[in-house]
C-alpha cells in the first residue's frame, strides 16, 4: 500500500489515449518516483518503530509462551502462563486495582477538564497566566511530583494542615488500605486535567464562531448552546481525550511505585507495578510478559469499544 | 542457629584474610586489564570504596577499576538483568540471601584458592566465625565473602528516655512484655496525632519487614524456610503468634500510618526523633552521629521472648566474582576483593561494616566502636536471612501478610494463610 493517496492518478494508465513512446518504458514513473520518495523518508522512523517497538512486542508475545528467568533460556510452555493468570488472586487483584484506577481518574477527568477549557475559552483577567500555572503539573516528571506528594500526604504535610484548620483529624494518606488508592488516583486526576484541558481548550477553538453567533440570534441559551453545539462539536476530541486517558491511565507505574510500593499491602498494586515485579524482581519474565500480553488485550478492548460508541452515536 | 563464640576467641593478632603456608604463588599479570564493580548506594561505602580503589590502582597501574554506583532499591534488578545479558560487573556485590539463586544458574566463579593462598575452602572458612561464610557456601566451594555481617539490634534515643523519666540502660526492653509497658511511657500523641512513637517496626521494604519477622517467628521456636529453601512455612503455629505479637507492639507502641521512613532512609523515624526506640545494624551508626542525636544513643540486644535463648537476624552483602570473565581477568577481581577485605578495622571505622572475620573483635577499633559488643553478640546469636531462589516472593508475600494485618486489622491466621498460599504458588 502506498502512503501517498494521489500517486495512482500520476500513473499513465491503459486507456491513456495520449502518444506512445516507443521503446522501454521508463524504470520509475513521475508517481512511483514520489511514492519511493515517501518510502525512503518515511523508512528511517519505520525502522527505528520496527526495532524499538514492535519487535519487543513479538519478542514479549513469544515470551508469554515460555517459562523464561532471564539467565536459564526460555523454555516453551504453550498456554501455561495463561492459564497460571486466571488462577492467581494476586494477578486478578491487581488487574482490579487498575480498573478501579482507571475508572476513577478518567470518568472526574472529563467535566473537569472541559470545564477549566471552557473556562479559559473565555477572555479572562490573566488567562496566559493562569492557563501556565495549571499547566505545571504535566510538565513536572512523574518521579519529581511523586516525591513531592508524598511529603504532602505525610501526618503533618499540607494535605493534613489544611483537614486541620477545618477541624478534620490527619489522615493516613498513604498509609492506609482504605485511603491510599484514593490518594494516588487524586495525584493522576490533578496531573492529567492540565493536560486534557489544553486538548479540549484547541477544540472549543476549532469550533466556528458563527454557530455560536447563529444560536445567539435563535436565542439559545448558554445550556442549549453547550447542549446542542459545543458538545456534539466536540466528540472527536472526546473521543480522543478519553481513549488517551484511560490507556495513560492503566499504564500508570511511576507515582505507585515511588509512593507506595503498591502497599499497603497490595491496595495500590496496579498491574504495570506487578508486571514489573514479575519481570524484575521475581525473575519471572514468561509470567510477567503474559501479563502485559493481557493488558494490551484490555487496553485494546477499551479503545475499540470507544471508538464504537463514539462512531454510532455520530451515524444516529 | 549460629552460634559465635569464637569470636570473642584467643585469635587476636590474627593477619585476617592472609592464610599460612602459600601453596602456589599467583602469578599477578602485567598487561593492562578493566575490572568492573558494582556497589549499592550508601554514602560511607562509597567514600571508602573510591579510597580503596585509588590504593589498588596505585599498587598497581595496570589495573583500571571501574566503579558503579546503583541505587540499594535497584541493585538487584540491575544485576540481574546485566548478568544475563552478558553485561555484568566481574565483581557482584548484593544481598547474601541472592547468591543461591546466582550458584543456581552458573553466574558465580568459584573463590580463586591460589590468590588467597590456600590449598582448600577449608582454609578460607577456618578464618571466618562458624557459619559467617554460610550463605557463601555451596557444596563445599565458597563462593563470595561477606564484606558486612550485620544483626537487627535496638537503638535507643537517650534524651527521650529521659524525657519520659526512663534510664536507657536500666529501663531498656530485653522482652517483648518490657516493649509493651514501656510503650504508653514513650508513646505521645496529641489528640489523634503521634507525635512520637515509643517503638515501631519497619513498614518501608518487605525485605526490612521480615529481617524483624524472620528472628520473631524463631524466637516463637518456628523456622520460616526448611534446609532446602524450597518449603516455606509462613502460617505455622510459631508464625501466627509471631504475627499477634507484632500487632500487638504495634498497637501499643508505634504507628505505622507516620512514619517518614523510605528504603533509602530506613532510619528516618529514628534519626529525626520521632521514635523513641528503633532496630537496625552496626551500619547505622555513622549515620546517628551525624544526626541530631548525635553521640547520645544506647544499643541493647533485640528484644526476645526469652532472653535466655535468643533468637536474632543475621544478614548482609557480600562480592562474588563473575563466571563469565576471563580467568585473568576472574584472577585480579578475586584479588581486588582480598585487597579490599584486608583491612576489616578499617571497615567498621570508616563505614561500620562487621565483616565476620575471627579476631574482629579484639581489633582497637571494634572496642572503640560504639556497643560493639552488643551488636556481635545479636549476630552470635542470628540465623542467616531467608535463603532461597524465591527469597523475593517470601519476603513480598510476608510483608503483604504483616501489612494486612498492621492496617486492615485481618486476624493474623487468616493473613499468613493468604501469604503461605501465595509462596506456594510462586515457589510451584
Amino acid at each position: 500500500m502506498s502512503p501517498v493517496s494521489s500517486s495512482r492518478s500520476a500513473r499513465p494508465g491503459p486507456a491513456s489515449s495520449g502518444p506512445k513512446t516507443p521503446g522501454r518504458r521508463p524504470w520509475l514513473t513521475p508517481g512511483s518516483k514520489q511514492t519511493a520518495f515517501a518510502w525512503a523518508i518515511l523508512l528511517p522512523a519505520l525502522l527505528i518503530l520496527a526495532i524499538f517497538r514492535f519487535l519487543p512486542m513479538l519478542e514479549a508475545f513469544y515470551l508469554s509462551f515460555t517459562d523464561y528467568d532471564l539467565i536459564s533460556p526460555p523454555r516453551w510452555v504453550g498456554l501455561q502462563n495463561f492459564i497460571d493468570l486466571t488462577q492467581d488472586p494476586l494477578f486478578l487483584k491487581s488487574v482490579q486495582v487498575s480498573l478501579i484506577y482507571v475508572s476513577c481518574s478518567v470518568i472526574p477527568v472529563i467535566p473537569l477538564s472541559l470545564g477549566l477549557a471552557i473556562l479559559f475559552n473565555r477572555a479572562l483577567l490573566a488567562r496566559n497566566f493562569l492557563r501556565s500555572a495549571i499547566f505545571m503539573p504535566v510538565v513536572m516528571p512523574a518521579v519529581v511530583m511523586a516525591v513531592v506528594w508524598t511529603f504532602m500526604y505525610q501526618q503533618d504535610g499540607v494535605m493534613n494542615t489544611i483537614l486541620g484548620w477545618v477541624g478534620i483529624d490527619p489522615v493516613p494518606w498513604l498509609r492506609s488500605s482504605s485511603t491510599a488508592l484514593w490518594s494516588v488516583i487524586m495525584i493522576g486526576i490533578w496531573r492529567a486535567v492540565p493536560y486534557y484541558m489544553v486538548i479540549f481548550l484547541a477544540g472549543l477553538q476549532a469550533i466556528p464562531r458563527d454557530y455560536y453567533d447563529a444560536a445567539k440570534i435563535d436565542g439559545a441559551g448558554s445550556w442549549a448552546t453547550f447542549r446542542y453545539i459545543t458538545l456534539p462539536l466536540l466528540k472527536p476530541t472526546m473521543l480522543l481525550v478519553v481513549v488517551m486517558n484511560v490507556i495513560v491511565a492503566m499504564k500508570v507505574f511511576a507515582v505507585p511505585m515511588i509512593m507506595t510500593g503498591g502497599g499497603p499491602g497490595d491496595a495500590t498494586r496496579v498491574l504495570p507495578l506487578f508486571i514489573y515485579q514479575t519481570a524484575f524482581e521475581f525473575f519471572d519474565m514468561g509470567k510477567a510478559s503474559a501479563m502485559s500480553v493481557v493488558m494490551f488485550a484490555i487496553l485494546m478492548a477499551f479503545a475499540f469499544i470507544q471508538v464504537r460508541l463514539f462512531t454510532r452515536k455520530e451515524e444516529q | 542457629m549460629i552460634t559465635r563464640r569464637t569470636m570473642f576467641g584467643a585469635l587476636a593478632g590474627t593477619t585476617l584474610l592472609t592464610v599460612p603456608g602459600l601453596l602456589r604463588a599467583f602469578e599477578f599479570p602485567s598487561e593492562p586489564m578493566t575490572i568492573q564493580i558494582w556497589w549499592h548506594e550508601f554514602g560511607p561505602l562509597t567514600a571508602y570504596m573510591n579510597e580503596l580503589i585509588a590504593a589498588y590502582q596505585g599498587l598497581h597501574p595496570n589495573i583500571r577499576i571501574e566503579s558503579v554506583v546503583v541505587s540499594s532499591g535497584d541493585l538487584n534488578q540491575k544485576l540481574t538483568v546485566a548478568l544475563a545479558t552478558g553485561t555484568g560487573p566481574h565483581i557482584i556485590d548484593n544481598d547474601a540471601s541472592f547468591f543461591g539463586l546466582y550458584y543456581s544458574k552458573g553466574l558465580l566463579d568459584p573463590l580463586n584458592l591460589d590468590v588467597f593462598g590456600t590449598a582448600d575452602y577449608q582454609g578460607i572458612q577456618d578464618l571466618y566465625t562458624p557459619g559467617g561464610l554460610d550463605a557463601a557456601t555451596f557444596d563445599g566451594k565458597v563462593y563470595a565473602l561477606p564484606f558486612q555481617a550485620n544483626s537487627m539490634s535496638l537503638f535507643i534515643n537517650n534524651k527521650e528516655f529521659a524525657a519520659a523519666g526512663l534510664d536507657p540502660v536500666a529501663d531498656a526492653p530485653k522482652t517483648w512484655e518490657d516493649m509493651i509497658a514501656l510503650g504508653p511511657k514513650l508513646k505521645i500523641t496529641e489528640g489523634s496525632r503521634t507525635v512520637q512513637k515509643a517503638f515501631d517496626f519497619p513498614y518501608h521494604s518487605p525485605r526490612w519487614e521480615l529481617q524483624l519477622f524472620q528472628p520473631l517467628v524463631e524466637q516463637f521456636g518456628g523456622r520460616l524456610l526448611a534446609e532446602d529453601g524450597v518449603t516455606v512455612a509462613a502460617n505455622s503455629e510459631a508464625a501466627v503468634k509471631a504475627l499477634t505479637l507484632w500487632r500487638d507492639v504495634t498497637r501499643v507502641t508505634g504507628d505505622p500510618r507516620t512514619t517518614m521512613n523510605v528504603s533509602s532512609a530506613p532510619n528516618q523515624d529514628f534519626l529525626d526523633g520521632r521514635t523513641a526506640m528503633w532496630t537496625t545494624g552496626p551500619w547505622a551508626t555513622p549515620q546517628i552521629h551525624a544526626s541530631a542525636i548525635g553521640e547520645d544513643f544506647t544499643v541493647v540486644s533485640y528484644p526476645q521472648l526469652d532472653p535466655q535463648n535468643p533468637r536474632t537476624i543475621l544478614y548482609g552483602f557480600m562480592w562474588a566474582v563473575n563466571s563469565s570473565k576471563p580467568d585473568a581477568e576472574k584472577a585480579v577481581a578475586w584479588d581486588f576483593i582480598r585487597f579490599m577485605l584486608s583491612k576489616p578495622e578499617e571497615w567498621i571505622a570508616k563505614v561500620g561494616f562487621l565483616q565476620p572475620l575471627k579476631g574482629v573483635a579484639e581489633t582497637e577499633v571494634a572496642k572503640n566502636f560504639p556497643f560493639f559488643a552488643v551488636h556481635m553478640k545479636d549476630i552470635e546469636t542470628g540465623s542467616w536471612y531467608v535463603r532461597s531462589e524465591f527469597t523475593n516472593e517470601i519476603s513480598q508475600a510476608i510483608g503483604r501478610a504483616i501489612e494486612r494485618t498492621v492496617y486492615d486489622d485481618v486476624d493474623p491466621q487468616a493473613s499468613l494463610d493468604q501469604a503461605q498460599s501465595e509462596i506456594e504458588r510462586a515457589i510451584r
